[in-house]
C-alpha cells in the first residue's frame, strides 16, 4: 500500500525543484503581470483598482496596434523559417568531414557568444551612410563607386533589423540540429549508398526524420524567443518612424516606459502571450500526436 | 581506363588549356573599360537660355571644341542649366557647357599602364600560361598514363596547374576590384584633397594611361571629372578560366564531380566563417581607435592608423574584469542550478508515467512566453520580497527559472533516445534509482547536458534586462550592464564598447570550444543510438 | 566522460560558490561601495564614529551624462577620490547607495522600482510632473535648505512648480543654439542665416557648391530626441507646445507650418537622409568631420567636436526663424527630486540628510567641477563666478540660458506630447499629412 502510494508520488518528487523554480521566479511574475493587465495603473506604475478590459480596449484601438501586429507576423515568421533553413543547412555541411571543422564550429558560435545588444550596435554601426564600415570596405576593396545609404527607407531597415535577427538565431538552429545530426547511426546511411540512394533521398528519408524531433523543440523555443526578442529593434531603430519597425515586444516596452501608458502596455503583453499559446500550442498538439504514433 | 582512351582524354584536356589561353589573349584585345574625361568646363552664371551672354559663351566653347577635334580627339559638347527662383522672388540661372572626351582601353593597355590592376591582370595571364606549361610537362611521358599511375612528379606538376588555375579565377574580380579603387577611390580622395601622399606619382601614371601624357598640369581637373564604366567584357575571364580548371582536374584526378563538390564545401565554409566573423572584425579594429577615428567620415582607414593598446588598460580601469567575473558567476551558477533542478524533471519526463505530464510539458513551454521585459514589474517585487535585490543569487536564479523549459525540453528529449535497459541492469546488480542515473545515465546522456548547459550558459551571459533593473550597486553588475556606462548622453564611446564586447565574447568562446572538444568525442565514444 | 561530467559540474559549483561569496559581501557590509584602496580608511572612520543604528543609507539614481559621469561619482574621477567617499566622509551617518543608469534604461530602472516599492530617495532625471501628481515625491520646501534654495536660478525653480508648490530643483541646463562651420560659409561666400527663406537659400547654396558632398542642415527626428525639433521649428514659428494661456495647441496653424517646413527641407535634400535615426550624435560626428555645414546643438559641441579630433571653425548664431517671427533659444533641464519613504524610522533625519546630499552637491567646490566637466550650464549662482573665470565663453552662454524657453515638463501630459510629436514628425516623414496627424495627436491630449 505504503508502496504503491511511493510509486505514485515518485514523479511528481523528481518535478519538484523544478516546479518550485518556475513557480517562484516566472509564474509569480506572470500572475502579477495579469493582474496589472485588469487594473488600473498610474503613469508611474501604481497599480489601482480592478477595471475589467478597460486596457485591453485601450491597447486595440492604438493606432499602431495593426501596423504593429503585421510587422510582429513579418518579423516572426521571416527570422524563424529563413534560420531554421540556414541554420539546417549550415548544420549539414558542419557535420560534414573537413580540415578545419572545429575551427569553423566555433566560429558559428561567434554571434550567440555576443549579447544581442551588442551584435545591434555593431550592425547599426556597421551599415552607417556616413562612416560605417561596410561602406568603409566596399569602397576600399573597389567593389562600389561611392558610399551607398543602406537605410534609405523604413522598409529596408526592417528587412536590416529581420536580417540581423537571422544572424543571431543561427547558431541556435545550427547546434540543435547538429546534435540530433550527430546521433544519428552512420551505417544507416552506408546501406541507403549501397541500396543507390541519392542525396536527396538520404536527405528526406534519414537525415529529416531523424533531426525532426531536435528540430520541433528547438522551433516551438525560437518561435517563442524570437517573437519576444527585444534589444535588436530596440536599438537600430526604436521602430522609428513612427512604430513602422515596431514590433510586439518593442512597441509595448516604448508604451510603457516612454509613453507610460502601462495599463495598454501590460494589456498588449498578455495578447501576445495568448497568440503565442495558440500559435504554438496548437503546433505543439500535432507534433506530439504524431510523436505518439 | 585503358591507355589510348587515356591518351585521348588527356589530349583533350591540354587542348583545351591552349585554347583558354588564346580565349583570354582574345579578350584582352576587346575594349575592356569606357573613358569620359571632362577636357574643358565653363559656368556661367546669371546666364539665360538663348541671351547674349549664352550665344557668346556656347560659341567660344564650340570653337575650342572645333580645335580639339582637328587634334584629332573624340569630343562632344554638353551644356546643363540651372534654374532656381530664390526667396526674394528672382529668377537665377547657371548654365555650364562641357567639353568632354570619351574613349576606351583595352586589357592589354591596361597591363602596360603601371597601376595596381596591372599586377593582377598580368598574374592572371601568367597564372594561365603557367597552368598551360605545368599541364603540358606534366604530361610529357606520362601522356598515354590514366592519373591513377602517374609518377610523383607528373602529378605535382599537375597539381600545379590546378592551382594557377584557381588563383587565376580568384584574381579577375581582385583586378575590378582594384581597378575601380585606383580610379574612383584614390582618384576622389586625392581630387578632393582629404589624402595627398603619393598623389604625383599616381596622376602621372594616371596621365600617361588615359591621356597619353597630354594633359600635364590639367591632369587633376581631368581626374576629378573623369567618368567611366566596365564593358564586362574581362569578367568574360571568369568563364574561361574555369573551363581551364575544369579541364586542369580532368588532367590530374580523371574525373571533375568530386573535387568540385569539396571545393563548394570550403568556398561555404570560407565563407560562412568570414561572414560571421566580419562583425568581429569590426569590433576588432574598432576597439583600438582612437575616439576620433570612430567616426572615420571619409572613409580613409581600413584597419587603425594607430593601435591605440591602452584603451584595453582604460577598460579594465573602468571596471570590466570585475563585471566579467559578476557574469560568469551569474551564467555559471544559473546553469547550475538549471541543470540541477531539470536534470530530475527530464528523468521523470522521459522514465515514469504518470497523471499530468502533458499539462507539466505544456506548463513548461507557456512558462517561457512572457518577455522578461513584460515581467519586471513582478520580478522586482519578488526579488524585494526574498531580499535578493542587488544581489547576484537573485540573478541566478531567476535566470535558472527562465532557462528551465529549455533544459527540460532538450534533456528529455536526450534521455528518451537513450534506452532504459542499461539503467535497469545496473539496478538489477544492487544500483539505487540516484545511483544509475548518476553512473549509467549521465554519463551516456553527456552530450545533450553539455548542449544545455552552453545554452544556459549563454543565454545567462546575455541577459540584459533584468540585470539593468535589479542591480543597483555597481560592483554587482554583470558585464552587459556595465558597459552601457560606454554609451551616455553626451557622447558613445565606441572604442570601449566594442573593446569591452569582445572580451565578453572571447571567454564564451573559449569555454565553446573546451566543450565541444568532448561533445563530439563523447558522441564517439558513448554509445548513443538514435 | 563521468569524468568530464564530474569536472563540469565542479566548474559550474565553484562559480557558484565565488558567486555567493561576492554577492553576499557587500550585502552583508552594507551598500559600501567599492572603494580605492587608498580611500577606503578615509571612508571607515567616519561609519565607524557614527552607531550603525542612527545609520541613514540614501538610494541615489543619477543619469549618466557623459564620459565621465561614472568615474565622478564612483571611480577615481573627482582628483582622485569620488562624488560618494568625499560625501561619506564629510557627513558622517549618511551612507549613499548611488547607482548610475544609462539614460536608455532610466525611465525602465525607476518606473519599475517604483512600481515594486522600492522608489529611490534621490532621483536625477528629467521629468517629475507625473511622481509629483501621483504623490510621490516630497515638496522640495521639506528637505531643500532655505540658503541652497535661494540660490537656485528663479526662472529655473520655476519650471518645477505644479500649483504653487515646487517638486524639483534643476541640476544642471543646456542650451541650444545653431553652429556653423564659418570656413564653409566663407567659401561658399553666404551669409549666416536669420529666416527661414534665408536657411532654404543657403542650403541650396552650398548643395550646389559642394555638389550635394556636403550636408547643409542637420535634423535630427529620432525617438531619442524629436521633440527637440517640434521645438526648434515651432518656436520659431510663434506656435509651441501651449498657447498663452498655458493649454496644449499642438495643432495649431503654427506648429502645422513649421512641421511642413521641416519636413520640407528634408525632401529637398538640403539635411541628413536619415533623420528619423540619425541621433544628435550622428549630426554632431557629420559636423565634426566636416559633413554638415549647419546644426543646432548644445552649448558643449565645442568640447565634443575638439574630443572627436574635428578641428573646424565655428561659430554659433541664433535658430533661424519663420520671416516676420521672433525665434527663441531652447533650454534644456534637468533635474533633482527627493521620493516619499513613509518606512523611514526617522522623517527628519531623512530629509536632513537629504538637505545634506544637495548641500554638498550643489557646493561650488563640487558643482563646478561637476558642470564643467561635460560641459553643461549651471543651475546656481554660486557657481556662475568660478565658471566664468574657467571659461569665459560660459558667459555668453549664461545669458543664452536666461532667454530660453523649455519644454513644458511641468504638465501631467509631457511624455504622451513628446512621444505624440516624434511620431507625427516622424510619420510626416513618411508622406503623412500634417494638419492630421498634429489634429489626432490634440484630440488624444486634450480631448
Amino acid at each position: 500500500m505504503n508502496n504503491r502510494l511511493g510509486q505514485k508520488i515518485e514523479p511528481y518528487v523528481w518535478l519538484l525543484p523544478s516546479l518550485i523554480l518556475m513557480a517562484i521566479f516566472v509564474v509569480f511574475p506572470i500572475c502579477i503581470v495579469f493582474r496589472i493587465a485588469f487594473s488600473e495603473v498610474s503613469k508611474s506604475g501604481l497599480v489601482g483598482g480592478f477595471v475589467g478590459f478597460k486596457n485591453f480596449a485601450d491597447a486595440i484601438s492604438l493606432p499602431a496596434f495593426k501596423t504593429v501586429m503585421l510587422n510582429t507576423l513579418y518579423w516572426v515568421v521571416s527570422v524563424v523559417v529563413l534560420s531554421t533553413v540556414i541554420g539546417f543547412i549550415v548544420a549539414m555541411v558542419l557535420n560534414q568531414d573537413f580540415k578545419g571543422r572545429k575551427i569553423a564550429r566555433a566560429i558559428v558560435v561567434f554571434p550567440w557568444a555576443t549579447s544581442l545588444v551588442i551584435q545591434a550596435s555593431v550592425w547599426n554601426y556597421i551599415i552607417k551612410y556616413e562612416y560605417g564600415n561596410l561602406n568603409n570596405i566596399l569602397l576600399n576593396l573597389g567593389i562600389i563607386k561611392e558610399a551607398i545609404n543602406w537605410r534609405s527607407s523604413y522598409q529596408i531597415e526592417f528587412i536590416w533589423e529581420c536580417g540581423v535577427g537571422i544572424f543571431v538565431t543561427i547558431p541556435f538552429v545550427t547546434f540543435c540540429v547538429l546534435s540530433g545530426l550527430q546521433s544519428i547511426d552512420k551505417s544507416l546511411y552506408e546501406a541507403a549508398e549501397i541500396d543507390g540512394a541519392s542525396f536527396w533521398d538520404r536527405l528526406f528519408n534519414i537525415t529529416i526524420p531523424l533531426v525532426k524531433p531536435s528540430l520541433t523543440v528547438a522551433t516551438v523555443l525560437n518561435i517563442i524567443y524570437v517573437f519576444n526578442s527585444f534589444p535588436i529593434i530596440y536599438t537600430m531603430t526604436k521602430g522609428a518612424p513612427a512604430n513602422k519597425t515596431d514590433t510586439l515586444v518593442t512597441f509595448l516596452y516604448m508604451l510603457n516606459f516612454y509613453d507610460r501608458k502601462k495599463g495598454p502596455a501590460t494589456a498588449l503583453s498578455v495578447i501576445g502571450f495568448l497568440v503565442l499559446c495558440l500559435c504554438s500550442g496548437i503546433y505543439m498538439l500535432g507534433v506530439m500526436r504524431k510523436e505518439e504514433d | 581506363m585503358n591507355r589510348t582512351s587515356a591518351a585521348k582524354q588527356n589530349k583533350v584536356a591540354l587542348a583545351l588549356l591552349l585554347l583558354v589561353v588564346i580565349m583570354a589573349g582574345i579578350l584582352l584585345s576587346v575594349p575592356a573599360y569606357r573613358f569620359t574625361s571632362t577636357v574643358y568646363s565653363q559656368k556661367s552664371p546669371n546666364t539665360f537660355v538663348g541671351d547674349e551672354k549664352y550665344l557668346a559663351v556656347k560659341a567660344e566653347v564650340e570653337t575650342l571644341a572645333d580645335e580639339y577635334r582637328t587634334q584629332g580627339m573624340e569630343v562632344t559638347v554638353d551644356e546643363s542649366v540651372t534654374e532656381r527662383t530664390n526667396s526674394k522672388g528672382e529668377k537665377t540661372s547657371l548654365v555650364a557647357f562641357t567639353i568632354s572626351e570619351k574613349f576606351t582601353k583595352n586589357g592589354w593597355s591596361f597591363l602596360t599602364a603601371g597601376i595596381n590592376s596591372s599586377c593582377a591582370l598580368a598574374a592572371i595571364l601568367i597564372c594561365l600560361l603557367g597552368a598551360l606549361a605545368c599541364a603540358a610537362l606534366g604530361c610529357r611521358g606520362s601522356l598515354d598514363t590514366t592519373y591513377k599511375f602517374l609518377d610523383s612528379g607528373s602529378a605535382r606538376l599537375r597539381n600545379a596547374s590546378c592551382w594557377l588555375l584557381l588563383i587565376a579565377i580568384l584574381l579577375v574580380p581582385v583586378f575590378f576590384m582594384m581597378s575601380t579603387y585606383t580610379l574612383s577611390r584614390r582618384v576622389g580622395l586625392y581630387t578632393a584633397g582629404i589624402v595627398t601622399e603619393g598623389k604625383e606619382a599616381l596622376f602621372q601614371t594616371l596621365d600617361k594611361f588615359l591621356f597619353a601624357g597630354m594633359a600635364g598640369e590639367n591632369v587633376d581637373v581631368a581626374l576629378k571629372n573623369l567618368k567611366f564604366s566596365n564593358t564586362g567584357v574581362l569578367w568574360a575571364l571568369l568563364p574561361v578560366a574555369f573551363v581551364g580548371l575544369v579541364a586542369a582536374i580532368q588532367l590530374r584526378f580523371g574525373t571533375v564531380k568530386h573535387t568540385l563538390l569539396r571545393g563548394l564545401l570550403y568556398a561555404f565554409v570560407i565563407g560562412m566563417c568570414l561572414f560571421i566573423l566580419y562583425p568581429y572584425y569590426v569590433m576588432l579594429i574598432t576597439a583600438f581607435r582612437t575616439n576620433a577615428e570612430t567616426n572615420d567620415m571619409y572613409f580613409q582607414h581600413l584597419f587603425p592608423t594607430e593601435w591605440k593598446w591602452e584603451n584595453l588598460s582604460h577598460i579594465v580601469s573602468r571596471g570590466v574584469p570585475r563585471y566579467l567575473l559578476n557574469s560568469a558567476m551569474i551564467a555559471g551558477g544559473a546553469t547550475l542550478i538549471a541543470l540541477i533542478c531539470g536534470i530530475p524533471a527530464a528523468y521523470a519526463m522521459s522514465r515514469m508515467k504518470f497523471k499530468g505530464k502533458k499539462i507539466f510539458l505544456g506548463f513548461v513551454i507557456m512558462s517561457q512566453m512572457f518577455s522578461p521585459v513584460v515581467l519586471l514589474i513582478g520580478i522586482s517585487q519578488l526579488m524585494s520580497t526574498l531580499h535578493l535585490n542587488d544581489n547576484i543569487l537573485g540573478l541566478m536564479l531567476i535566470n535558472a527559472a527562465f532557462n528551465q523549459a529549455f533544459a527540460i525540453w532538450l534533456l528529455r528529449g536526450t534521455f528518451v533516445a537513450i534506452s532504459p535497459e542499461m539503467e535497469q541492469a545496473a539496478r538489477i546488480d544492487g544500483c539505487s534509482v540516484l545511483g544509475s542515473l548518476w553512473h549509467v545515465l549521465l554519463p551516456m546522456a553527456a552530450p545533450g547536458i553539455v548542449t544545455t548547459l552552453i545554452f544556459v550558459f549563454i543565454n545567462a551571459w546575455n541577459e540584459y534586462t533584468i540585470s539593468t533593473v535589479l542591480i543597483s550597486t555597481a560592483s554587482n553588475r554583470p558585464i552587459t550592464v556595465g558597459i552601457t556606462q560606454f554609451s551616455s548622453f553626451n557622447m558613445i564611446e565606441w572604442q570601449y564598447l566594442f573593446a569591452a564586447s569582445l572580451l565578453a565574447t572571447i571567454p564564451v568562446v573559449i569555454m565553446f570550444m573546451f566543450i565541444e572538444k568532448h561533445l563530439t568525442s563523447g558522441l564517439t565514444a558513448g554509445g548513443v543510438k538514435g | 566522460m563521468k569524468k568530464i561530467l564530474a569536472l563540469l559540474l565542479a566548474l559550474t559549483m565553484v562559480f557558484a560558490l565565488c558567486a555567493c561569496g561576492g554577492s553576499s559581501a557587500p550585502t552583508a557590509e552594507a551598500p559600501a561601495t567599492e572603494a580605492p584602496a587608498a580611500e577606503a580608511p578615509a571612508a571607515e572612520a567616519p561609519a565607524a564614529e557614527a552607531p550603525a543604528g542612527d545609520e541613514i543609507v540614501l538610494d541615489v539614481i543619477i543619469c549618466q551624462y557623459g564620459p565621465n559621469t561614472n568615474e565622478w561619482f564612483l571611480g577615481s574621477g573627482m582628483n582622485g577620490t569620488n562624488f560618494v567617499d568625499k560625501f561619506e566622509a564629510e557627513n558622517p551617518g549618511v551612507k549613499l547607495n548611488l547607482e548610475v543608469v544609462s539614460w536608455n534604461d532610466v525611465y525602465t530602472v525607476v518606473d519599475t522600482r517604483i512600481a515594486s516599492g522600492n522608489a529611490p530617495d534621490i532621483l536625477n532625471i528629467d521629468v517629475f510632473a507625473n511622481y509629483a501628481n501621483e504623490g510621490l515625491l516630497m515638496p522640495v520646501s521639506e528637505y531643500c535648505p532655505d540658503e541652497l534654495f535661494n540660490d537656485f536660478f528663479p526662472s529655473f525653480i520655476d519650471q518645477s512648480v505644479i500649483d504653487g508648490v515646487c517638486w524639483a530643483v534643476p541640476d544642471l541646463a543646456s542650451a541650444r543654439a545653431l553652429f556653423y562651420n564659418v570656413d564653409m560659409f566663407e567659401e561658399v561666400g553666404v551669409e549666416v542665416p536669420t529666416t527661414w527663406a534665408e536657411l532654404e537659400d543657403v542650403s541650396q547654396a552650398i548643395l550646389d557648391y559642394y555638389d550635394g558632398e556636403v550636408y547643409p542642415w542637420g535634423i535630427d527626428m529620432t525617438t531619442d530626441e524629436g521633440q527637440a525639433a517640434f521645438a526648434y521649428y515651432t518656436w520659431g514659428n510663434g506656435g509651441g507646445f501651449v498657447d498663452a494661456d498655458g493649454n496644449w495647441a499642438l495643432n495649431s496653424a503654427e506648429n502645422v507650418e513649421a512641421i511642413e517646413y521641416a519636413v520640407s527641407l528634408v525632401k529637398n535634400g538640403y539635411t541628413n537622409p536619415n533623420p528619423e535615426t540619425q541621433t544628435r550624435y550622428d549630426l554632431q560626428d557629420m559636423f565634426a568631420a566636416g559633413k554638415m555645414a549647419m546644426v543646432i546643438a548644445p552649448n558643449s559641441l565645442p568640447t565634443y567636436v575638439s574630443d572627436k579630433g574635428g578641428t573646424i571653425n565655428m561659430a554659433t548664431a541664433g535658430i533661424p526663424a519663420n520671416e516676420g517671427k521672433t525665434g527663441s533659444s531652447v533650454g534644456v533641464m534637468d533635474r533633482v527630486m527627493a521620493f516619499k519613504d513613509d518606512a523611514a524610522p526617522d522623517q527628519a533625519a531623512r530629509n536632513e540628510a537629504i538637505g545634506k546630499f544637495l548641500t554638498f552637491f550643489y557646493n561650488p567646490e563640487n558643482y563646478v567641477g561637476w558642470v564643467s566637466m561635460e560641459g553643461f550650464l549651471p543651475a546656481v549662482n554660486s557657481a556662475v563666478e568660478a565658471l566664468v573665470a574657467s571659461d569665459p565663453s560660459f558667459a555668453g552662454w549664461l545669458d543664452v540660458l536666461g532667454s530660453c524657453q523649455f519644454y513644458p515638463t511641468s504638465m501631467a501630459e509631457w511624455d504622451a506630447v513628446k512621444q505624440g510629436v516624434i511620431a507625427a514628425e516622424q510619420n510626416a516623414l513618411t508622406g503623412a499629412d500634417v494638419q492630421a496627424e498634429l489634429d489626432a495627436l490634440q484630440t488624444q491630449i486634450a480631448g
